[in-house]
């Protein structure tokens, strides 16, 4: 819809806030917006400043409950590349905010930051089911936008070669630390140079 | 010989004790299979072969003071040697940790392939044991970020104790996820053994108690899991020196 390179921004009317919680799963707050049928948005900060490279706002679009659209205030990225962004582990500080039904009409005809109706129940929050259920409760014209944004996420996470790193070497460090804890300090692969699987022919 | 494999996700849901029978009885066309229930604190292979009834199990095994032999607690189906664990929280309590390296060592003395159906967590010491004790890790994940993450922090953990990683199987797929089995070939640093349809047949079998490859042998699903077990390059090992070595794998007390 933007019709030029520069690559679309996100603008929405400034909703009534609803509720502000930190959640360690944002489930809840997709299922809470699916179930009253939320059309407005959520602001989604992850609190895992870890694995990301900066800071991630997220902002997610509801129609009727249901996802429409996906931002990264930080990074300006938008649909998949959004929700691959802000696909961390919780917790979340998460804020649900109502607007006037109709007010995002305009927003949501950008296809540049839509995102498939069950992605963000996907990626997000890991919960199939309540991905089926927001699918369910999905318009017939959105089913169209289903299969290929849903692995576009997918894609671009695995492409973002920085992060993988970071959640190698975290889990790196946390099995060390966590091999001291339960006494496996012997089977760490340190001391054998090549794939470890040496230290056992010791 | 003998080659023991854990089959591992991090994160729950993703058809980790599904992968491991249908592998399992896609290797035992021509291996000695045995499949282990490592999941002490979740077992559900027991549902899934047929067992329910099953009256020894690995709990059984792995609680002080008993005296089973590993035989009994081991069951003849589908092909397959299996050893399913017990439901009861109260085993579970007093199931320790440590012992399921003996019972492994045991088993590796008289099979060719050890699946060790492995928790999908890796919170704490019996969660990460198997991986530990293991030669190769199967990772078995969905093609959705949290997944993926959590199989990249599993096959992590396993190279930190020394574990290799024999493959990945994405699982419950839903699209023509080509590019991705593709990029964590890239990242898991094995290859991606399979890319598993989600289908409703795998839920039947479920269901029915029964193995997928036992209910649906000639399913899309089913054809996919011999595929990825076909890549996996079972490799010889000395049965009585891998029982040697998980006899001597540093594993401390229940505190």
């Amino acid at each position: 819809m933007s019709g030029t390179s520069e690559p679309p921004e996100l603008r929405i009317p400034r909703g009534n806030l609803l509720r502000s919680r930190v959640v360690s799963d944002v489930g809840t707050t997709l299922s809470r917006a699916l179930d009253r049928e939320l059309t407005g948005y959520a602001t989604l900060v992850p609190q895992e400043t870890l694995l990301l490279s900066g800071e991630a706002k997220g902002v997610l679009t509801f129609a009727d409950g249901v996802p429409v659209l996906a931002y990264n205030t930080v990074t300006d990225s938008g649909g998949p590349d959004a929700l691959a962004e802000l696909a961390v582990p919780g917790p979340y500080r998460a804020e649900l905010y109502a607007v006037d039904a109709g007010a995002l009409e305009t927003a949501h005809e950008e296809a540049a930051l839509r995102v498939a109706p069950g992605a963000a129940a996907t990626e997000l929050a890991d919960d199939q089911a309540l991905a089926d259920r927001t699918r369910a409760a999905a318009p017939d014209d959105r089913v169209d936008d289903e299969t290929e944004s849903d692995t576009d996420a997918v894609a671009a996470f695995l492409e973002d070669d920085e992060r993988i790193a970071a959640i190698r070497e975290q889990a790196r460090n946390e099995a060390r630390s966590r091999a001291e804890e339960w006494g496996f300090d012997d089977a760490l692969a340190d001391a054998a140079e090549s794939d470890g699987r040496d230290r056992r022919d010791d | 010989m003998v080659e023991a494999f854990a089959v591992a996700s991090g994160t729950g849901g993703t058809g980790k004790t599904t992968s491991t029978l249908a592998l399992g009885m896609a290797l035992a066309d021509e291996h000695d299979v045995t499949v282990v229930d490592a999941d002490t604190g979740m077992a559900n292979l027991l549902f899934h072969a047929g067992l329910d009834d099953a009256t020894v199990t690995l709990h059984d095994l792995l609680v002080e003071g008993t005296a089973t032999d590993v035989s009994e607690a081991t069951y003849n189906r589908f092909g397959l040697s299996v050893v399913p664990c017990g439901t009861s929280l109260a085993g579970f309590e007093a199931a320790e940790p440590g012992r399921l390296r003996d019972v492994v060592a045991e088993l590796a003395r008289d099979t060719d392939v050890l699946l060790l159906d492995s928790p999908a967590a890796l919170g704490s010491k019996s969660a990460v044991l198997p991986v530990v004790l293991a030669d190769r890790v199967v990772i078995v994940v969905e093609p959705t970020i949290p997944a993926l993450s959590d199989g990249l922090k599993v096959q992590e953990y396993a190279r930190s104790y020394g574990t290799n990683t024999a493959g990945v199987l994405l699982n419950k797929v839903r699209s023509d996820a080509a590019d991705v089995a593709e990029q964590a070939e890239r990242h898991f640093g094995g290859p991606t053994l399979a890319s598993v349809p989600d289908s409703e047949v795998v839920r039947a079998a479920r269901r029915a108690g029964e193995p997928l490859l036992a209910h649906a042998p000639e399913s899309a699903p089913a054809a996919c899991y011999r595929r990825a077990a076909a890549r996996i390059d079972i490799q010889d090992g000395d049965g009585d020196a891998v029982a040697d070595r998980f006899r001597s794998a540093v594993v401390p007390d229940t505190p």
